[in-house]
């Protein structure tokens, strides 16, 4: 049966392969891999792209102290963006499954209506959860809009569960007892302290009061990066901004009303930077587009990063 | 008879289960009015679907639209021929457009002068110039509940396109949507059997798709799918649970209907049975199975595929719903640390609306609705119980069941009152409160219950309604039309005689000052759009639509009475003498139409047959009344039946608009009586009289 490590392999080079950027992980707490600004801002604009990595992803209300077999505080997704979306996304994907090691010829696979909308970022697409044998594997999406623009090009998101494909695949009752590496260290041994810690900060330690005051300054931070002209610094305080939210809701200190209020605050953020991005852009000329149409999306701008 | 066949296959990316009947009804109908409009009538439309494939086979369609003469009218006369009656260059111009000499042109007069004109025959385009033409149109002009756009913005469409097959008697139909260009191949299963092939037919169409895994008929695919899972269950002398709507879900989402059948741990049971099938339902799109009304620890469901060779379908789904079982039992073991009524203390926690407080205040409003109810309907002994129901009522949104199994509101609620030992009469009322929801629905069994759920509903009415936030079109996110539809109802069939005005009035004093139009706004608002809803049901119960208005115009307070009032009218609807009275009473209703009240003297009366319509006039009131008291409409309107003969000699005999003042005057003041008579069941003058059914004479 195939590893934890195995399975991100595979689809890691699957995707490089297909002229994906292969991304690290964003340094910062986030709920889903949308959110890393690899997602979340190149989606934005005219400019082709096409990135995959893995994401930790935190869903601080999801912790269970370790004792749960389904449910983490922080899970593994594989995000993969392609942007246009390709007209033969669908049976690309299906050759993902494949190059992890999935025989279609014996197990049913289907797609089932399921739109996705993430509120904090102002964010909507179009598509399905994946269904292998019952078991939904991958949120497959269009994006239709992002930061309150719309989407032209169209994006296509997947993003594949990790734990749950390792766990389905080999039928295993406990994500703890998934192989994270074959014949070696399982998952338990080397992310069960984790869980067991942050879900007690989560829910017994965090202190409300000192995250209502992060919460506010680190709104006021993206305001005055935003009023500097500097998108990615302004995005990472609504990043943490959403975090933060999120740990106050597990802790049970957001009230249903608040909480609106909160998710419109973020919101205003998310929108703020996508507008500033695509406007900074195209100040400098939307340089992936580069009239080239034969180059591999993806190029030369991460280098420039690096 | 023509044979022309057309057969479309749009094939693209799954297509959401719920869209695809509206979808291809939509286009079935729309292509027969497009070939309908250009006098191209085929024999027969038929439509299909799978979740990949629109298909829609028309049959017995002519080769060519026929040929047509039709009329152009070109420039005016007077610029047409120049002062020698020679035809100008705009004369010319037109007859070379038209494709005729200039000498063929006529002059016709129409409202706007002299034009020239010419009379120009076309010859009817192929039938495959027409249809690329049409089906694209139609095809793009499909309404989907989600479009979507893909790639560099292609779209809106539901989802991406792959394929379209378009031929007509095996020539394929040209056109191009979305970038997609039609031919004549197309491709199986795409997993089971990708390879594209070509077609000619719907013959070799149906069979060669077929071979490659996928049976392209709907019914088909339900049909085999129930068929298999009954004879599962019979193999363990058991019975599938019925669920409708689910079995055809589970045939739109397959292109071949396999069976999966998963067996779950018995200790599962020990769940309530409506979690159980919610759970399986809702998660897992699965059917249960039950043996003398127990469920057993067996699931049903589809896949897309005929066979399962390794057992690994049956295996995932299996592991699936073990742990989505496992989930609802926490979510029932986390909710039954307390009782109800200890959940029933969070609602204040709860909005029901931001403007109209929390759920906390809506039961407290709830209760004294209840408590009214009761009063009013005389159901002193049921006080008690509506109390402690309507306190319980909404606790059930503050449990973790219902959070993830929204479609179980109410009935959560119910399980866990009976649970705690509540009575019968209460726990049912929680359990039934969101009864009836659709028309195949009861109303609540129990009448604390009945109390309950008018409560809930004229409290979420009024206060809806007080924000000014009615419903509009087709937008009703408040799901107003389904409360009043079930208020209306419960009061119809409970047969309770309650002054819904009156109860509403209440309700808007319960709210204070919360909302933002006055009382007698809001009830100005709530009455028609409630008597709306009882046109609505009285329709579904099959009465006219005049029969309604005419039992309407009379009174709204009371619905039982208004409903038999209706089905008294509809019950003599047919009777001649009634009709006979019914036109008399438009005549009536014509004649005194802006006259002022008269005074009536009998000493005025001067012809015989006057005297015989006041006689028989003052009998009918009496009967009327009588009636009327006893709630006997139908004997009432047979009274008015029988009063047709003597009305009618009145009319032939006696001229109302007598030259006499006085003598006229008398007759309008008995007229006016007589009307008043006439309309106190229903008010006849809104009954549509087909006149060729009535008798001669009338």
């Amino acid at each position: 049966m195939q590893s934890f490590q195995d399975l991100t392999f595979a689809l890691s080079s699957f995707w490089a392969e297909r002229g994906c950027v292969l991304q690290q992980p964003y340094d910062l707490e986030v709920g889903a891999g949308t959110m890393h600004p690899d997602t979340f801002l190149r989606v934005l604009g005219p400019e082709p792209w096409r990135v995959a990595y893995v994401q930790p992803s935190r869903r601080p209300a999801d912790a269970r102290f370790g004792d749960n077999p389904f449910r983490l505080g922080k899970h593994y997704q594989m995000q993969v963006i392609l942007k246009p979306s390709p007209h033969e996304i669908q049976s690309m994907y299906v050759d993902s499954l494949q190059a992890m090691g999935i025989d279609l010829a014996v197990h049913d696979l289907r797609f089932e209506e399921d739109n996705w909308e993430a509120p904090t970022l102002g964010a909507s697409g179009v598509g399905w959860q994946v269904m292998l044998d019952g078991m939904e594997i991958t949120q497959f999406t269009y994006f239709q809009q992002a930061g309150g623009l719309e989407m032209k090009p169209v994006s296509v998101e997947l993003t594949y569960g990790l734990e749950r494909l390792t766990m389905f695949l080999g039928l295993s009752r406990n994500v703890y007892d998934v192989e994270w590496l074959e014949d070696g260290l399982h998952y338990g041994e080397v992310r069960h302290q984790d869980e067991v810690e942050s879900s007690k900060y989560y829910f017994e330690v965090a202190d409300v009061a000192f995250l209502e005051e992060q919460f506010e300054g680190l709104e006021r931070e993206a305001r005055r990066c935003l009023e500097a002209g500097i998108v990615l610094p302004a995005y990472e305080c609504a990043l943490r901004c959403s975090h933060t939210f999120n740990v106050l809701d597990a802790r049970g200190a957001v009230s249903v009303t608040e909480r609106v209020a909160l998710i419109k605050r973020v919101r205003d953020l998310a929108v703020a930077c996508a507008e500033a991005y695509v406007t900074g852009r195209e100040s400098l000329g939307f340089p992936l587009l580069a009239g080239d149409a034969s180059a591999e999306p993806g190029g030369e701008e991460s280098d420039a990063q690096g | 008879m023509p044979k022309g066949e057309l057969l479309l296959e749009v094939r693209c990316e799954e297509i959401p289960a719920r869209m695809l009947r509206p979808a291809i009804a939509e286009l079935e109908s729309s292509i027969a009015d497009g070939l309908g409009a250009r006098d191209l009538v085929p024999t027969k439309i038929e439509g299909t679907f799978t979740p990949r494939r629109l298909v829609l086979v028309v049959r017995g369609l002519p080769a060519r639209e026929p040929d047509r003469r039709e009329r152009q009218i070109g420039p005016p006369a007077a610029v047409a021929f120049d002062g020698d009656g020679n035809p100008t260059p705009a004369a010319l111009g037109f007859a070379q457009r038209c494709g005729v000499d200039a000498s063929a042109l006529e002059r016709i007069e129409t409202e706007k002068g002299e034009y020239v004109s010419v009379e120009v025959e076309s010859r009817g385009r192929s039938t495959v110039e027409v249809l690329s033409e049409l089906l694209p149109s139609a095809l793009v002009g499909l309404t989907w509940a989600k479009t979507m756009r893909w790639g560099e913005g292609v779209g809106p469409w539901v989802r991406p396109i792959h394929g379209i097959v378009a031929l007509f008697e095996e020539e394929v139909v040209p056109f191009e949507l979305f970038g997609v260009t039609t031919g004549n191949t197309t491709s199986g299963h795409p997993v089971l059997s990708p390879k594209s092939f070509q077609v000619k037919a719907v013959s070799d169409y149906r069979s060669k798709l077929r071979r490659r895994k996928v049976e392209m008929n709907f019914e088909s695919r339900r049909n085999r799918l129930a068929a298999e899972m009954s004879d599962r269950a019979q193999a363990l002398g058991a019975q599938v649970v019925e669920d409708v709507e689910l079995l055809d879900k589970l045939a739109s989402i397959c292109e071949i209907p396999g069976v999966v059948q998963g067996a779950f741990d018995e200790q599962f049971l020990d769940l309530p049975r409506e979690v159980l099938i919610a759970s399986l339902r809702d998660h897992q799109s699965a059917l249960t199975v039950e043996l003398q009304g127990r469920l057993l620890p067996v699931f049903l469901t589809v896949m897309d595929r005929g066979d399962d060779p390794k057992g690994l379908v049956q295996a995932g789904n299996e592991w699936v719903v073990e742990a989505r079982l496992a989930d609802a039992r926490f979510f029932y073991e986390e909710d039954r640390k307390q009782q109800l009524v200890e959940a029933s203390r969070r609602l204040d926690t709860l909005t029901f609306h931001v403007k109209l407080g929390s759920y906390a205040e809506k039961s407290a409003r709830i209760r004294q609705l209840a408590q009214f109810l009761c009063g009013e309907l005389g159901w002193k002994k049921r006080a008690g119980g509506a109390e402690i129901a309507a306190g319980l009522l909404k606790a059930d949104l503050t449990t973790e069941m219902v959070k993830e199994f929204t479609s179980l509101q109410g009935v959560v609620g119910g399980i866990y009152a009976r649970e705690d030992g509540a009575d019968e009469g209460v726990w049912q009322a929680v359990y039934d409160q969101y009864l009836p929801a659709s028309t195949s629905d009861r109303i609540p069994r129990s009448e604390v219950g009945i109390v309950c759920g008018i409560a809930d509903r004229i409290d979420t009415l009024v206060g809806i309604f007080g924000l000014g936030l009615r419903p509009t079109g087709s937008r009703d996110p408040f799901g107003l039309r389904r409360a009043a539809q079930g208020l209306v109802r419960i009061v119809l069939e409970a047969g309770l005689s309650i002054d819904l005005d009156m109860l509403a009035a209440r309700a808007v004093l319960l709210y204070g000052d919360r909302l933002e139009l006055s009382g007698d706004e809001v009830l100005g608002d709530l009455r028609p759009f409630l008597e709306d809803r009882v046109r609505h049901l009285l329709g579904l119960q099959g009465f006219l639509y005049d029969e309604i208005e005419a039992a309407l115009a009379v009174g709204f307070a009371d619905l039982p009475d208004l409903g038999a009032r209706v089905e008294a009218l509809h019950s003599m609807r047919d009777d001649e003498g009634f009709l006979a009275v019914v036109l008399a009473a438009k005549r009536i209703a014509n004649i005194l139409r802006d006259a002022p009240e008269h005074l009536f003297s009998e000493d005025l009366l001067k012809e015989e047959a006057e005297k015989a319509l006041w006689t028989a006039s003052r009998q009918l009131k009496a009967e009327v009344e009588q009636a009327e008291a006893d709630g006997a409409y139908r004997d009432c309107l047979r009274s008015i039946a029988d009063f047709a003969d003597v009305l009618e000699r009145f009319f032939a005999e006696v001229l109302v608009m007598d030259e006499n003042r006085d003598l006229r005057g008398n007759r309008i003041a008995m007229l006016q009586s007589i009307q008043r008579t006439l309309s106190r069941t229903a008010r006849l003058t809104e009954v549509v009289v087909d006149r060729a059914l009535v008798r001669q004479g009338a």
